[in-house]
């Protein structure tokens, strides 16, 4: 009964995705206006940015989702609640390591640098080492109560400084005028722009989320696997 | 609260008995001073700028070394496990350690911070104070978190690096502020900024000490 | 069994899991007040497992356990309680007396001069009390390990393979303190996988193997040979524990 709603929203999800991505495409490529820039290069990279923002929002939602899922095991000590938390916090760094690849080679025909110390890139990365790090210490401890303890208390800690993250770079940017550089991103977005934004940022949510269900599906069966090792081991 | 008093006080009747970590400790942050005097060779208006930064780093640097040491004599014998199975809230255990950490760090902050001042011809002035409060609320920041990750990190067998990894990120609000209001306090002009700051650091701390307290419980289980 | 005493440690059922490895599965036993229980069981068998949910540091994934009659979890009886291992607990940094002070605090412990004196005159060591632990041989650390043990008073002892490392002077030693104990009317649950020792000390003994219970019994009139060939021929069947 499960294994076939959970096959079936994989199917929803898929073919949702098997339609909207290649309208996406159209949307950022051919319909969405230029922006106004000195070289057709710039142009054309500022297109990434519909990517860029829409892996950014599904990082951070992904995050909150392990924050979620962490309270939720601490309360209830369930092993479902610890496998959609390490599974939100796996998909949730692939996101981030595509901010973090799709924001240098934006900036590079842009600015002329593959990194700057802008405030959005450096608090994404520092995002990127916090759940960097809760996956390490996951592979550092053995399966069991204590790791899903400890990987939940990480988890908490960890969102609850996202926002401080944020809020204390962005503020350090204002400080260091150097750091500072202007085009792109800033300014109002064109109404074009917005529904290609919005577009992609829904695209990007519903990939999110059959990531999430593929990954949880993976960790069922995990444990469905050791439940029938556990008791073959028991028989013989 | 006896608990946190005992706790503390067992903290430093172990590091006086070993003075000489103390001494090492200090010759540790001498050199982290000498070495930064030769990988940055800029001019002395430059070094005037991005001294507060070495004086955090210094500060976190041996701030790192005295939370090792602090939870390395918790782990040798099991002990962190002997004081989960006391009758003591777990929270007032995750207090004593903290705060004997924190008091260990600000001690060591101050036989630092005179060879800041000579190293870097700082000027004083009464408004050097502003040091103080500055480094309590700055290390308190890195304490608190400090404290609950190295009992998480404890129970892995890659302790020290793991530390590293969950706290140096987790860390940067903290190090932003302090750097930013130390610079302020050493160049004698507190920009506009500077309250505000201050009452953002208090605010970190208070945010992360209340959840580690809360949480320290679910770290010391099996 | 006859219900007579109310049991201090119930089990009933109990299992625990870490992943594919199952470290107890359906545990059952009793352990009734001033008795003195031992635990076999090779490497891995589950002993550590299921003391460590007795002293409620672990929870079982299912199953219910009642230490005097209360959730160890829900930790109200800690102070009823002592934990002895092969790891001795104690600060090398600390002198004898500053370690059973230091516990004694966190343990609230009454009178607490008095009790650290008495307890330190009881396990011989009040001479050393201004020594450093890092100084002690393994005998007196052992004989420090009880006296912190005993510093509060407690009714329940969980003593996990405390005989690990000791040489013979010290393991005589531990055994009469054991007795001392039991003869006190303390409840004591020993593990071990030393049938000699275990079978001298015990009232009530129980075996597992492979996570379970295979044998549970009175050690009274039991001879070693007896114990050891029923130990083998329970235990023989398959290579290890896991
Ligand atoms: N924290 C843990 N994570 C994973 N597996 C564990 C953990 N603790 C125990 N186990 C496993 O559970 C089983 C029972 O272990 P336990 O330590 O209780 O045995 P034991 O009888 O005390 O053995 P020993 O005589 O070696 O101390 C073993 O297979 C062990 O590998
Ligand atoms: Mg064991």
């Amino acid at each position: 009964m499960t294994k076939k709603n959970s096959s079936l929203s994989f199917y929803i999800m898929a073919g949702l995705l098997l339609v909207l991505v290649p309208i996406s495409l159209y949307l950022v490529f051919n319909w969405v206006p230029p922006i106004k820039a000195s070289n057709p290069t710039e142009q054309t990279a500022q297109r990434i940015f519909y990517y860029h923002v829409a892996s950014a929002w599904n990082g951070f939602f992904a995050f909150f989702v392990v924050f979620l899922a962490s309270i939720m095991y601490l309360w209830k000590k369930e092993r479902k609640w610890e496998n959609i938390a390490v599974a939100s916090a796996e998909v949730g760094t692939l996101f981030m390591t595509i901010v973090l690849i799709t924001g240098p080679i934006w900036a590079k025909p842009t600015w002329g640098i593959w990194w700057t110390w802008d405030a959005r890139l450096t608090s994404s990365l520092v995002l990127w080492l916090i759940y960097v790090a809760y996956l390490f210490l996951r592979r550092y401890l053995p399966d069991g109560t204590r790791r899903a303890n400890l990987s939940a208390v990480v988890g908490i800690i960890g969102f609850v400084d996202v926002p401080l993250v944020w809020y204390s770079i962005r503020w350090w940017e204002t400080q260091h005028p150097s750091a500072v550089l202007a085009g792109g991103k800033k300014g109002s977005l064109a109404p074009e722009m917005l529904f290609t934004l919005l577009f992609c940022v829904g695209v990007f949510t519903i990939l999110y989320f059959l990531l999430m269900q593929r990954r949880i599906e993976i960790a069922k069966l995990e444990d469905s696997i050791n439940k029938q090792y556990k008791e073959w081991e028991t028989l013989s | 609260m006896s608990v946190i008093w005992a706790i503390i006080r067992k903290d430093f009747q172990m590091e006086f008995r070993t003075k000489d970590s103390v001494t090492a400790m200090w010759i540790f942050s001498l050199l982290i001073f000498v070495i930064f005097n030769f990988t940055f060779e800029v001019s002395r208006l430059l070094m005037l700028q991005i001294s507060p930064g070495l004086l955090w780093v210094a500060f976190i640097f041996s701030g790192m070394l005295g939370l090792n040491r602090s939870f390395q004599v918790e782990k040798e014998n099991g002990n962190l496990r002997s004081l989960a199975l006391t009758p003591a809230d777990p929270g007032l255990i995750y207090f004593g350690k903290f705060f004997s950490t924190t008091l260990f760090t600000l001690i060591f902050e101050a036989l630092i911070f005179p060879l800041f001042i000579i190293f870097y011809d700082i000027h004083l002035s009464l408004l050097t104070l502003w040091i103080i409060p500055i480094a309590i609320l700055g290390t308190i920041g890195f304490t608190s978190l400090g404290t609950i990750l190295s009992a998480v990190a404890i129970h892995t067998k890659q302790q020290q690096i793991l530390l590293s990894l969950l706290l140096w990120p987790m860390i940067t609000p903290i190090i932003i502020w302090s750097v930013k209001t130390t610079g302020d306090v050493l160049a004698g002009d507190l920009s506009t900024a500077f309250q505000p700051v201050i009452i953002r650091m208090i605010v970190f701390d208070v945010i992360f000490t209340t959840i580690s307290y809360l949480l320290f419980e679910y770290v010391v289980q099996e | 069994m006859i219900e007579q005493v109310p049991a201090v440690i119930t089990a009933e059922k109990l299992r625990k899991e870490f992943g594919r490895v199952v470290a107890l599965r359906g545990v059952s036993f009793q352990v009734p007040a001033s008795t003195f229980f031992t635990i076999f069981g090779r490497n891995g068998a589950g002993k550590s497992t299921l003391l460590s949910i007795i002293s409620g540091m672990a929870a079982a994934s299912s199953g219910v356990i009642r230490v005097f009659g209360e959730d160890p979890a829900a930790r109200t009886q800690r102070h009823r309680l002592s934990v002895i291992s092969h790891e001795s607990f104690l600060y090398d940094n600390l002198t004898a007396l500053e370690n059973l002070e230091f516990y004694g605090k966190l343990y609230s412990v009454q009178d607490l001069k008095e009790r650290t004196h008495h307890v330190l005159r009881q396990v011989g060591l009040h001479h050393r009390r201004f020594d450093l632990v890092r100084t002690f041989s393994r005998g007196m650390l052992q004989r420090l390990t009880i006296a912190r043990a005993i510093l509060h008073n407690p009714d329940l002892f969980l003593l996990d393979e405390p005989f690990t490392g000791l040489d013979q002077h010290a393991t005589e030693m531990l055994i009469g303190l054991l007795e001392t104990l039991k003869a006190q009317g303390k409840t004591i649950l020993l593990t071990t996988h030393d049938l000699h020792i275990g079978l001298r000390l015990s009232d009530q003994y129980m075996i597992l193997e492979r996570q379970q219970v295979v044998e549970t019994g009175s050690a009274s009139g039991l001879t070693e040979d007896a114990l050891r060939e029923k130990y083998f021929s329970l235990i023989s069947s398959g290579e290890a524990g896991q």
